[in-house]
């Protein structure tokens, strides 16, 4: 048995390429297993991230205010710039200021001044007509481009109109109208620089919206508080107890899932290897036969399962990375990238199934008799 | 001799048969746990969404415009009109009454407070805090209690809420602090004696304000049966293409659709027909906020369940494969006895088909089982038994495990008898 000829790895090769159809059907199933595990780790491993990015659709989480129980004290100048230094590169801080102005019948009304750019892609949720040109009309001297509420439009009756603010007036015109269901319905928007321009007013509020836990979010705040003093900074409670409880719902609902899925996966692996030993019985009759200890004949048989659930482990990873991949693009329309750090995970539980699949048909090899099966009975 | 050969095939064949039925079982059990999760998991998350709060309010049509900044409303309690609080339970008479879970009305007011020496004014609003709410229809008897807490799950009560009728408030966080009110105080508003009975802290605005029952808000102004508007929580489907049209202008046959679909839209758009003079809204921060992660999450949810009917298919195709190849030397003992192909092919597709029935069933009643048991853990309320899911999972079943094994059985029949008897033992 110690011939050259007869070595372990020949013996794996030879018999590995000898039955091609077999050994292409055991890929397959440990490649399927690898793929689908490697799919579900990597999207359980990125959802925390991908589902508290959607939640981006709630808007600001945190509020930033002057400090000063009568309302409307500023901001430092440089707050704006502060904020967004400390809250991260992924955060959107937008800031605001307000003032209640007279329309030409008397009426009060509230104006704000924001950066348009900037609260177009942090209120999603605004269906706008049309949004005003960020750079308007301000040096031309007619009348400024607004973002009109649907209650205030309703109530000014028309799209050019005046505001007068302390005696100040500012001729506006509405380049479209905002519909958001809350105080924003009663509100005209205009742009920052216009407002300050008008009013002398310096933003007061800024609103941050910082994508990520409850934890997260609470270190942000922990951050802002620091580097921005004498300001009030509190976190949106309706949006971040409500985010971490439907998060951490998803997060179990996928974990039984992946549980569920990895154990048809494994029976399916068992199946396809009890198959190959049944259709090799004589094979290894024959090496019986021919003097093969019985642990030799087991060594054999485990190494060549080995090998393939390795070989279909690199497979299965970059497939199950496309898949991955492919469902956020679908689902999240975002890409998922490839997390590395599941890679042992998958390795472990495709090794682990594929030897425990090997064991059961382990049981019929020792049964084995070489002279029985070899007469063809 | 046909169903004989089937019986004895399942009585002298046990060990064989397992491994195909416990692929077939499993591989079920998985698909039918996963799809019952994949399609009632957005009825779940809607469920978790209700922590938002409102998602549709409902104001009077001619009211004037709110002057509101940073959460308080400064316009002059005076200004603009009310709704009546006596119609409101009409909202629980819309083709969507069920889905209304929440319905709270609110009266923002200003009041003086006199606490000690010092009297101030302070921004207060009158809520329902646990208002029982009778039908319209006195035959029926519903009632059901509703107020702001259920609709602010994110308010922290210490102490008690007021309770209706009475003369009891209770006082935002802030405003206690500022004022050193403490649970039990008797202070003055409004010139009358009132109980502190609990102290609120939200993390907005509200914990500047009083809260209030809303009769002694509406006594407070003179205006009894007066509501500012109404904040409503209401399940709703996430909006698509056909709930962002104008009802009005849709064909009868769509616009019947849009109605009867639990959008804010329809919603608000019934809310509005039965309270004349009303403008019905749905808070879009909210409405499309839960639209997109409720769109989401069933979406990956979904995507999951397909995974797992791969996964299945691919574990039953696998074993049926299994079970025809240990057999090829019956087969090929059939054959030399004189047994056509079709006779063998028909022998184990009949064989097979009473595997997949039995396991189809055996494998839906554990996976509903399964899903209830999931639900239970991960929402705090099962997802109820789906029999829809009973004839796509044993339809399924049949398919996958006929799909499986007939090429092995093809291939099987196809095999020289003497070969096959000769190769293997």
């Amino acid at each position: 048995m110690s011939q050259k000829g007869l070595s372990l790895p020949l013996l794996l090769r030879r018999s590995l390429l000898h039955r091609r159809g077999r050994t292409a059907a055991e890929m397959i199933a440990l490649t399927v297993s690898a793929a689908v595990a490697t799919a579900l780790l990597t999207l359980y491993a990125s959802l925390d991230q991908k589902l508290h990015h959607q939640f981006r659709a709630f808007g600001a989480n945190i509020v930033v205010t002057g400090q000063s129980s009568a309302g409307n004290a500023g901001l430092p100048a440089n707050a704006l710039e502060i904020a967004r230094n400390t809250a991260g590169s992924d955060a959107r801080v937008v800031p605001f200021v307000y003032a209640v102005a007279q329309t030409q019948s008397g009426a009060p009304i509230v104006v704000a001044g924001t950066d348009m750019a900037a609260v177009r892609q942090m209120n999603s949720w605004w269906q706008v007509s049309h949004w005003p040109e960020t750079r308007n009309s301000a040096g031309t001297g007619g009348p400024v481009e607004v973002l009109t509420g649907v209650r205030a439009a309703q109530a000014l009756g028309s799209d050019r109109f005046e505001l007068v603010y302390n005696g100040k007036v500012l001729s506006a015109q509405t380049a479209g109208t905002l519909r958001s269901g809350d105080a924003d319905d009663s509100r005209v928007y205009l742009p920052l620089d216009i407002f300050e321009k008008w009013t002398g007013l310096t933003p007061t509020t800024l609103e941050i919206q910082a994508a990520g836990s409850a934890q997260h979010v609470q270190t942000v705040l922990q951050r802002l508080r620091r580097a921005l003093p004498g300001t009030e900074i509190h976190a949106v409670h309706q949006l971040v107890e409500a985010e971490s409880n439907v998060v951490s719902r998803t997060r179990s609902l996928m974990l039984s899932s992946l549980v569920l899925i990895a154990m048809t996966v494994a029976v399916s692996v068992l199946a396809t290897l009890t198959a190959s030993v049944f259709e090799r019985r004589r094979d290894f009759a024959v090496m019986k036969a021919l003097g093969a200890a019985q642990h030799r004949v087991i060594v054999i048989f485990l190494a060549e399962t080995v090998l393939l659930a390795l070989l279909a482990l690199v497979c299965g990873y970059v497939l199950g990375c496309g898949i991955a991949d492919l469902i956020g693009e679908w689902n999240f329309h975002t890409s998922i990238a490839p997390v590395w750090r599941v890679l042992p995970q998958v390795a472990l539980l495709n090794v682990v199934v594929a030897l425990l699949a090997a064991a059961i048909p382990m049981r019929l090899l020792r049964r084995l008799d070489p002279a029985t099966l070899l007469r063809g009975e | 001799m046909f169903s004989r050969l089937i019986l004895e095939s399942f009585l002298r064949q046990r060990r064989r048969k397992l491994l195909a039925a416990l692929a077939i079982l499993l591989g079920t059990t998985a698909v039918t746990a996963m799809l019952a999760i994949g399609t009632s998991v957005g009825d779940k998350i809607t469920r978790e969404m209700a922590a938002y709060g409102a998602n549709i309010v409902v104001y009077p049509a001619a009211d004037a415009l709110d002057v509101e900044i940073g959460g308080v409303n400064v316009r002059p309690a005076t200004a603009g009109s009310y709704l009546r609080e006596n119609e409101l339970a009409k909202i629980k008479n819309i083709f969507w009454r069920n889905n209304v879970a929440d319905i709270s009305p609110e009266l923002p007011v200003t009041a003086s407070l006199t606490s000690g020496q010092r009297t101030v004014q302070v921004p207060a609003t009158g809520y329902w805090f646990q208002h029982t709410l009778h039908s319209t229809d006195p035959s029926s008897g519903e009632s059901w209690t509703m107020g702001a807490p259920a609709l602010h799950p994110w308010w922290k009560l210490r102490g008690a809420w007021p309770r209706e009728g009475s003369s009891e408030i209770a006082v935002g966080s802030e405003l206690a602090r500022q004022l050193q009110l403490h649970i039990g105080d008797t202070v003055l508003a409004q010139g009358q004696p009132v109980r502190v009975a609990g102290i609120v802290s939200s993390g907005d605005a509200t914990d500047r304000t009083l809260l209030v029952p809303l009769g002694l808000a509406q006594r407070w102004i003179g205006h009894p049966g007066a509501v500012r508007r109404v904040y409503v929580g209401a399940l709703t489907k996430p909006e698509d293409a056909l709930a962002r049209k104008n009802p009005d202008k849709l064909s009868p046959k769509l616009r019947d659709r849009w109605y009867c679909s639990p959008y804010a839209n329809s919603i608000a758009y019934q809310i509005q027909e039965v309270l004349p003079n009303t403008r019905a809204e749905q808070i879009r921060r909210i409405a499309q906020g839960e639209g997109t992660i409720l769109s989401r999450i069933s979406g990956l949810m979904l995507l999951v369940a397909l995974a797992a009917l791969v996964a299945a298919g691919l574990a039953v195709g696998a074993s049926m494969t299994t079970a025809i190849v240990e057999r090829r030397q019956e087969i090929g003992l059939m054959r030399a006895l004189g047994a056509t192909r079709v006779i063998i092919a028909g022998l184990f597709f009949v064989e097979i088909t009473v595997l997949a029935v039995a396991g189809g069933v055996a494998g839906y009643l554990l996976g509903s089982a399964l899903a209830h048991h999931i639900g239970d853990q991960v929402f705090g309320s099962p997802i109820a038994f789906n029999p829809a899911l009973l004839p796509a999972t044993l339809l399924l079943s049949l398919v996958v495990s006929l799909a499986g094994s007939a090429p092995s059985i093809w291939q099987a029949t196809q095999m020289e008898p003497a070969t096959v008897l000769r190769e293997e033992g």
